[in-house]
């Protein structure tokens, strides 16, 4: 069960290839066939594939922190992309527990998020928030 | 966004409605790497006390981002995107994307939008959503 003391672990996946066979994958799966947009831009949201699910994959792995699957919500998710992530970059991702708090048997725990370029630009900033449940009562 | 017209305050972006269904949800979990079962596996669901499978709320925001980008022209002009995740949608259901401009800002031109979904049952799915668009080159 994460509690305070676990904030300020750090969960990293480095070297997120963003190729074009993954960033069309997701289009479609997201979009169906339509090509409204060029092939050249990637869209937003991709962040939760080479952003978010590698370094929450780590997180939820972590035994110490101790999140459980079943009871987890997905609450609340923010991005900022000052650069655009383009098809070819090369991305490190990083999460980390920014806060944890236990309210009213559920615990609510705040993830930052951070991606960077090849060229050590920020691709990505992000927020999410999760909730689990706390110890059965 | 209307050409030649500089937008403002009050600007509605049109809605985008998309039907989900277990299939897309199958096919976003693979390409954004998230295959958390309650997304794919019914029983698991309904074991942790969902009433089936839900879509990813990723996949939601994803068509919300697919909605502004839509609007503003591209998927690079999508600066900053955020939500609440307020209920579950469900497979088989319609997700319908609203907005409207909230701000302009008199030097650079980005746009602030205000945002929600709501499902084909009624349900607000996302609230709280609120969107920057990045001005023209």
């Amino acid at each position: 069960m994460p509690d305070p003391s676990h904030i300020g672990r750090r969960y990293v996946a480095p070297g997120q290839l963003i190729s074009p066979e993954r960033v069309a994958a997701y289009a479609s799966a997201v979009s169906g066939d339509d090509p409204t947009f060029s092939s050249g831009s990637v869209p937003p949201a991709f962040a939760a594939g080479y952003c978010v699910q590698p370094t929450l994959a780590e997180m939820f792995a972590d035994p110490e922190l101790g999140i459980e699957l079943a009871g987890l919500i997905h609450a609340e998710q923010s991005f900022e992309w000052p650069v655009p992530v383009r098809p070819g970059d090369v991305v490190d991702a990083a999460a980390e527990v920014t806060s944890v708090e236990a309210r009213r048997g559920l615990t609510f725990v705040t993830v930052g998020l951070e991606a960077t370029n090849q060229a050590g630009e920020t691709v990505c900033r992000g927020r999410t928030l999760l909730l689990t449940r706390s110890a059965a009562r | 966004m209307t050409a030649g017209r500089t937008p403002q305050v009050g600007d509605e972006m049109p809605a985008l409605t998309r039907t989900v269904s277990q299939e897309q949800i199958a096919a976003y979990a693979e390409a954004s790497g998230d295959r958390n079962p309650i997304h794919l596996d019914p029983e698991f669901a309904r074991g942790v006390g969902l009433p089936g499978t839900i879509a990813h709320g990723f996949l939601e925001m994803a068509i919300l981002a697919e909605a502004v980008a839509r609007w503003a022209g591209g998927y690079e002009r999508v600066a900053e995107l955020g939500c609440r995740f307020s209920k579950p949608l469900l497979p088989g259901e319609a997700i319908t994307c609203t907005g409207r401009v909230v701000a302009v800002d008199p030097v650079s031109g980005a746009l602030t939008l205000q945002l929600e979904a709501t499902s084909s049952r009624g349900e607000r799915v996302l609230t709280n959503g609120r969107a920057v668009v990045r001005p023209d080159d």
